[in-house]
């Protein structure tokens, strides 16, 4: 009798699990880096830094993250936040008001998107990776060629209003508090809410979905594949130059090797965070969740002096065992 | 004793010259475990440490090429309450931001082996244009003047690669040889190979190439060896690390400016303390270079 009520339990808790189990994973980490590092850990200042450095980092994996849904890869994504650095570099060089330089970072990401989308699509390649990897060598050159490869530095303060503002708290804690609110955590919350409710309250996004589950069978519902991939791809290039704009604010520079790799980052928050790799499936808050355990896992290695190497194989090791557990879930659905 | 505190106390202990014993983090651009030149940084620095009695934490990005790693580990230091920073940069305008903010919450900062941009910090390191310059009057010592030769250019967006240009460039140009091509090869022995190819094809009366640093001129050596011309070209790099050192050894580089990159380390943690201190300190502080050639070579291998 009594082992019957377990055996329900257990079975009712699967879809919480599913749907909170990273969450729980973070409540892990966070409770043994703090026991680990008491003084520092929660403490405001070690918070904030590491939303200030998922920020820019969380816009580039929400992109993947479309991309990824559609059953579909973007490896330029690194070479986008370079490429989409320089331009805002250049426009604020050429004097541009800081309103126009600040659309130029999205802009220019927009078009890399849209530019990987067409190609896609237009030029019917077998699979995504290869436009992709094509233009991560493209963009990234012509990052180079544009500022002559040299590194551009000093933007204004309304420039770095996005990646280096700070909200401060002095209206609710009194003269002279020292805390405030990173400006980039209210841009990366915004948007996260924002394409949640895209992704999950509107058509295209129902359609995202759906092209990435099965294909043919959107086909068949009248689904215009090709609109809804260039579409996504131009969405991750406009993310991704928002992620340029936040680390221009961070760095106040545009540096020949921004962004680079970090398109395996952002691949690897996705996929932390649960998205399958075969499209179909996946969560916003899974993405967040994704980003926010690579953070707190760099953060707390750094905290505690642990060297870089060890860092690395921790990351991969969770990419493995977070997939893991999916296909031991999965097997275990399917037996029921 | 390890105290952790907060930034508050890490100030007021700043202003108090407390007893406590100072912690003092040295960021280099690569792990020791990787890199000789590092591991040679990492202990001078930790000599200092034991000598001067100081908490040392060492912290370093996995590649040179990621910058916001570094920022990263300087940022969580800061949160976690360091006396001081000596840094050697990855990219000088990118961390210069995060340095501003260190400096800001009261924890001084020393560059080491690569200059930055953050004004009034003291640069701990070679003097890149007279270590090139050295190597330039050394080749000049070699070949008669006039002569065709070559500079192997590093990353040119670098300070470090802009003054070992300009250094061999002057001292080249001052004794009279003909520059015939001054490229980059991005520090990379693979493209210092390459690039000392088409410089061999295009200029067969080649006879001397200075590399910037000795893993592109590792790579010119091997392109003069398989073009038969290495009994004919002087070849001289930069850093004295053990493969090259070896390499000057047997004769094929003819020589190499050693950069003392344990004195980076350890008068990096000696003058970040002094700052941690409320001392003050020079703006510049040589840690020296030297040339070497087949008869001091077995020092460096």
């Amino acid at each position: 009798m009594e082992k019957k009520n377990n055996q329900s339990f257990f079975v009712k808790s699967i879809p919480f699990f599913e749907k909170y189990g990273i969450l729980l994973l973070i409540l892990i980490m966070v409770t043994v880096l703090q026991i680990l590092q008491p003084d520092v850990f929660l403490s405001w200042r070690n918070v904030t830094n590491i939303f200030k450095q998922i920020s820019w980092q969380s816009m580039l994996a929400l992109g993947v993250f479309m991309v990824i849904v559609t059953a579909g890869i973007d490896l330029s994504v690194g070479s986008i936040v370079m490429i989409s650095l320089m331009g805002l570099a250049i426009a604020s060089k050429a004097g541009l008001p800081w309103y126009v330089v600040m659309l130029v970072s999205p802009a220019v990401g927009l078009l890399c998107g849209l530019f990987n989308g067409l190609g896609i699509t237009l030029l019917k390649m077998p699979h995504p990776f290869i436009m992709t990897l094509g233009t991560l060598y493209i963009f990234r050159g012509v990052g180079n060629l544009i500022s002559g490869g040299v590194p551009i530095t000093g933007f204004g303060d309304e420039i770095r209003s996005i990646g280096n503002g700070k909200i401060r708290l002095e209206f609710l804690l009194g003269e002279g508090a020292k805390e405030y609110i990173p400006s980039s955590l209210i841009l990366m919350i915004v948007i996260f809410f924002i394409f949640w409710v895209f992704l999950n309250h509107t058509r295209i996004g129902k359609w995202i979905f759906a092209i990435g589950g099965n294909p043919g069978a959107a086909r068949a519902a009248g689904i215009n594949v090709d609109r809804i991939l260039v579409i996504v791809y131009t969405l991750c290039g406009f993310l991704t130059g928002i992620g340029g704009l936040i680390l221009a604010g961070r760095t106040n520079s545009a540096y020949p090797n921004a962004g680079l790799q970090s398109e395996l980052d952002a691949i690897a928050a996705v996929i932390i965070g649960g998205a399958s790799f075969f499209g179909g499936r996946g969560t916003v808050l899974g993405v967040f969740a994704g980003v926010l355990i690579m953070g707190i896992l760099r953060n707390g290695l750094n905290l505690m002096n642990v060297s870089v190497f060890w860092q690395q194989v921790l990351i991969g090791s969770i990419i493995i065992i977070a997939v893991y557990i999916d296909v031991l879930r999965r097997q275990f659905a399917t037996r029921k | 004793m390890k105290i952790l505190i907060t930034l508050f106390t890490a100030v007021s202990i700043f202003f108090s010259f407390g007893s406590y014993a100072k912690t003092i983090m040295l960021s280099t651009k690569g792990p020791g475990a990787g890199n000789p030149f590092w591991a040679s940084v990492e202990a001078g620095a930790k000599d200092a440490a034991a000598e001067f009695g100081v908490d040392l934490i060492i912290l370093s990005p996995p590649q040179e090429s990621d910058v916001m790693a570094q920022v990263a580990q300087i940022e969580d230091q800061i949160a976690k309450g360091v006396d001081a920073i000596a840094i050697a940069p990855t990219d000088p305008n990118a961390v210069a931001p995060i340095l501003e903010e260190a400096m800001a919450a009261g924890v001084p900062v020393v560059y080491i082996d690569t200059n930055g941009i953050n004004e009034g910090v003291t640069f701990i390191g070679t003097n890149n244009i007279n270590g090139a310059k050295l190597a330039a009057d050394y080749i000049c010592s070699q070949i008669p003047k006039g002569s065709d030769v070559a500079i192997l250019q590093g990353m040119i967006t670098q300070t470090t690669g802009q003054h070992r240009a300009e250094g061999s460039n002057k001292g080249l140009t001052e004794c009279g040889m003909n520059i015939v091509a001054e490229l980059p090869a991005n520090w990379d022995t693979a493209k210092g190979m390459s690039v000392m190819e088409d410089i061999i094809t295009g200029n067969p009366n080649i006879k001397a190439v200075f590399a910037s640093n000795d893993n592109m001129g590792l790579g010119a050596i091997e392109a003069l060896k398989n073009a038969d011309m290495l009994d004919d070209v002087v070849v001289v790099g930069f850093d004295a690390n053990p493969d090259a050192a070896a390499s000057v050894a047997k004769g094929e580089m003819s020589a190499t400016v050693a950069q003392f990159s344990y004195n980076m380390g350890y008068m990096g943690v000696e003058n970040a303390l002094k700052l941690a201190n409320g001392e003050t300190i020079p703006d510049n502080i040589d840690t020296g270079t030297v040339l070497v050639t087949k008869e001091n070579a077995a020092d460096f291998m």
